[in-house]
């Protein structure tokens, strides 16, 4: 019974995340015909690749798929660059107004990036970021380190401090010690925050498509314009769009299962 | 592992750059966003053009605050603005174009109508855009509903009381209600309004906006609605629904039922919109093509935009994009059937001896949302709320005098012409 109970609780959970994608697959290599047939057939009578070579041979999607990568890569470089210090400082040392300083990181998320374009976007062309990957990943950066800070601060929290001690007696600086106990320990978390940045970048249409003209980021290049596109098209982009942030999950998924595991402990 | 990255990213870094053309002009558009629209805008187009132009489609929305930035931030990045006319209107306002008389001047000979050229002034005395290409709205209809069609009714000379015959027809044959609109939240229903329901009824869009031939006008259409799918809350584009057979009979934007039109050319027929007691109302749809201040490459945008107005280059785009020549350029016969079903059908609509063509709005500047929601509004309380219509129509024409009286633009087309703000009579 208790298998039973089990075994549904997995099967559901599998169906929660790979109903969506099969119908999108679906959608995207069974071409014009399919898209508007309801009921859908299990498997597409005549599965093809045309709808998404189609989709990957338009102008720019190469170049636009480039500066997405960058884009996410430095954003999620950044994020941790500034976010793991800053978590960690909230964890390990107690200052006056650090409840106050948590909830101002977090009011970075409550303006609306809508309402900032304007002044940013004057901001960035004075400073020579417009238009440049870097630039982007900037404002993604801003986007994404509320939840770095916060997320590692717990994280370094769930460290023990002995550890930590333990490793200042063996003659190790505080710095080492950071270095070579505690992050290996929160390493897992780590990647959770990593994967999150680079999510945060990839899926980002405002910013992307504001602050750039000529480099565009793969999601404000297409995203924009794909909602008003013929069906089986939205189809193959969004199938391409998630692709990499599958591929992603499925590199790192060693660590974040271990992070469960620190969890349970 | 993070080392690598770094040395990864760092290796990308120099590459984005050469990849795009850096010295290639700018054409920024709000037109033809759909990714293989733009595909086709880049490949039969621009690829020929005299002129390396880098291709970015673009929202409306942003448009305006881009040109502001790179006004303030005093670095120029587009040559060429390609916008409706209602887009580039706003844009007149915060001084962002350049005027393009001596264009015009060049362009004389092409046989754009001067009723265009005179709405690319768009009110000053300079031009401001060069007319670009046109559209209208049309309706499509699945040959399954033509069976029901009322007896002794012309598909090309409909009126709105057939129309009505024909889905309460069709709802009682099949159960459903088939009948559709784009009343969506992206969709274009205040064009419908304002360009065909009241034109056909009124004769006219402000004057007569409270009019006793409007309150008929609204009490039928209440009636029409009853046979409207429900779903049309939120259609955009009606070509998803005519294809997936939840909507017999539809109304849009040309461009956005082309597709339906394109997929399956032998299930469907297109049509001029209805006809009501004072004409068959019809608002054709104009992009213009506009160059903002300080553009880096003035003379390349010049040279573009008169290559985009050669009646050659107009076919083609005809051909690939749905969109219709605004120079004197003939069609050739031999179209794609779905294009040609479109064509067929804003050619009968141009045709029809009782066609009120009525324009978009002009003159309203920023106030041209405002005056679309008065209509929405409007239908929304006497169609989807039930709300008396006398007294809904006499608390909105409040609204739309003081937008009037604010914005002081004098009548357009087809409301009869007036000295000073348009009155709502």
């Amino acid at each position: 019974m208790k298998r039973q109970l089990y075994l549904t609780g997995v099967l559901a959970l599998c169906a929660w995340t790979l109903v969506p994608i099969y119908f999108l697959a679906l959608g995207a290599l069974g071409g014009r015909d399919l898209v508007n047939t309801f009921p859908k057939p299990f498997w597409p009578g005549s599965a093809s690749f045309t709808t998404i070579r189609d989709f990957l041979a338009i102008d720019g999607v190469a170049a636009a798929t480039l500066v997405s990568v960058e884009t996410a890569c430095l954003t999620m470089l950044f994020a941790l660059l500034l976010g793991l210090p800053a978590g960690y400082a909230l964890a390990r040392f107690s200052f006056p107004g650090s409840g106050l300083f948590r909830l101002l990181i977090l009011l970075t998320r409550a303006f609306p990036v809508a309402i900032l374009a304007l002044p940013l976007t004057v901001g960035f062309i004075r400073l020579g970021l417009y238009d440049t990957p870097l630039g982007v990943s900037l404002l993604h950066t801003a986007l994404a380190l509320p939840f770095a800070v916060l997320v590692s601060s717990s994280l370094f929290q769930a460290v023990p401090r002995e550890l930590e001690e333990a490793a200042w007696v063996f003659g190790c600086s505080k710095f080492e010690a950071a270095r070579r106990v505690v992050l290996p320990l929160a390493l897992p978390g780590i990647a959770a925050i990593a994967i999150f940045a680079f999510v945060i970048s990839w899926n980002e249409v405002f910013a992307g498509a504001v602050l750039t003209v000529r480099h565009r980021t793969l999601t404000a290049y297409l995203l924009t314009v794909l909602s008003e596109s013929p069906l089986h098209v939205q189809f193959a982009g969004g199938f391409v769009l998630i692709l990499p942030t599958i591929a992603f999950i499925y590199a790192v998924r060693k660590h974040l299962f271990a992070m469960w595991g620190i969890s349970n402990r | 592992m993070k080392a690598r990255l770094a040395a990864l990213v760092l290796a990308a870094l120099p590459w984005a750059a050469p990849l795009a053309h850096a010295e290639d002009l700018v054409f920024l558009s709000t037109q033809l966003r759909p990714v293989e629209e733009a595909q086709k805008m880049r490949d039969a187009i621009l690829k020929p053009s005299p002129v390396p132009t880098t291709y970015v489609a673009d929202v409306p929305q942003v448009v305006p605050t881009r040109l502001a930035a790179e006004r303030q931030g005093n670095t120029h990045t587009i040559s060429v603005v390609g916008a409706l006319h209602g887009e580039i209107q706003p844009l007149v306002a915060t001084n962002d174009l350049a005027p393009l008389d001596t264009l015009a001047a060049q362009l004389s000979g092409r046989g754009i109508p001067p009723a265009l050229m005179e709405l690319g002034k768009l009110g000053t005395a300079h031009q401001m855009y060069i007319p670009w290409m046109q559209a209208t709205y049309i309706m499509v209809a699945n040959k399954q509903a033509l069976p029901y069609l009322p007896k002794g009714a012309d598909l090309n000379a409909l009126t709105f009381a057939q129309l009505n015959e024909w889905s309460k027809a069709v709802q009682a044959a099949t159960g459903k209600r088939m009948l559709g609109f784009p009343a969506g939240p992206q969709g274009l229903m205040h064009r419908f309004f304002e360009g065909f329901l009241y034109p056909s009824y009124t004769g006219g869009v402000v004057r007569t906006f409270r009019s006793p031939d409007a309150e008929a006008m609204w009490t039928e259409f209440a009636g029409l609605w009853k046979s409207v799918n429900p779903n049309s809350a939120s259609y955009n584009f009606m070509q998803e629904p005519l294809l997936a057979g939840d909507v017999w009979i539809g109304f849009d934007h040309v461009a956005r039922m082309l597709d339906a039109l394109r997929q399956k050319p032998n299930d469907f027929v297109a049509f001029p919109a209805p006809s009501g007691p004072k004409g068959r109302g019809y608002m054709p749809v104009l992009a213009g093509l506009a160059i903002p201040n300080g553009a880096p490459d003035m003379k390349g945008a010049t040279a573009l935009i008169d290559y985009l107005s050669q009646p050659a280059t107009q076919i083609k785009m005809a051909q690939t994009a749905g969109f219709f020549p605004v120079v004197a350029a003939t069609l050739p016969d031999d179209l794609e059937p779905g294009l040609k079903l479109a064509v067929g059908a804003i050619a009968k609509t141009q045709a029809s001896s009782d066609a009120r063509p009525s324009l978009l709005p002009i003159g309203l500047g920023t106030q041209g949302g405002a005056f679309d929601k008065i209509y929405l509004d409007s239908f929304q309380r006497i169609v989807l709320r039930n709300e008396p219509v006398r007294a809904t129509l006499d608390r909105q024409a409040e609204s739309l005098r003081k937008i009037m009286t604010e914005t002081g633009a004098p009548c357009w087309q087809p409301d009869a012409p007036s000295t000073g703000a348009c009155p709502v009579e």
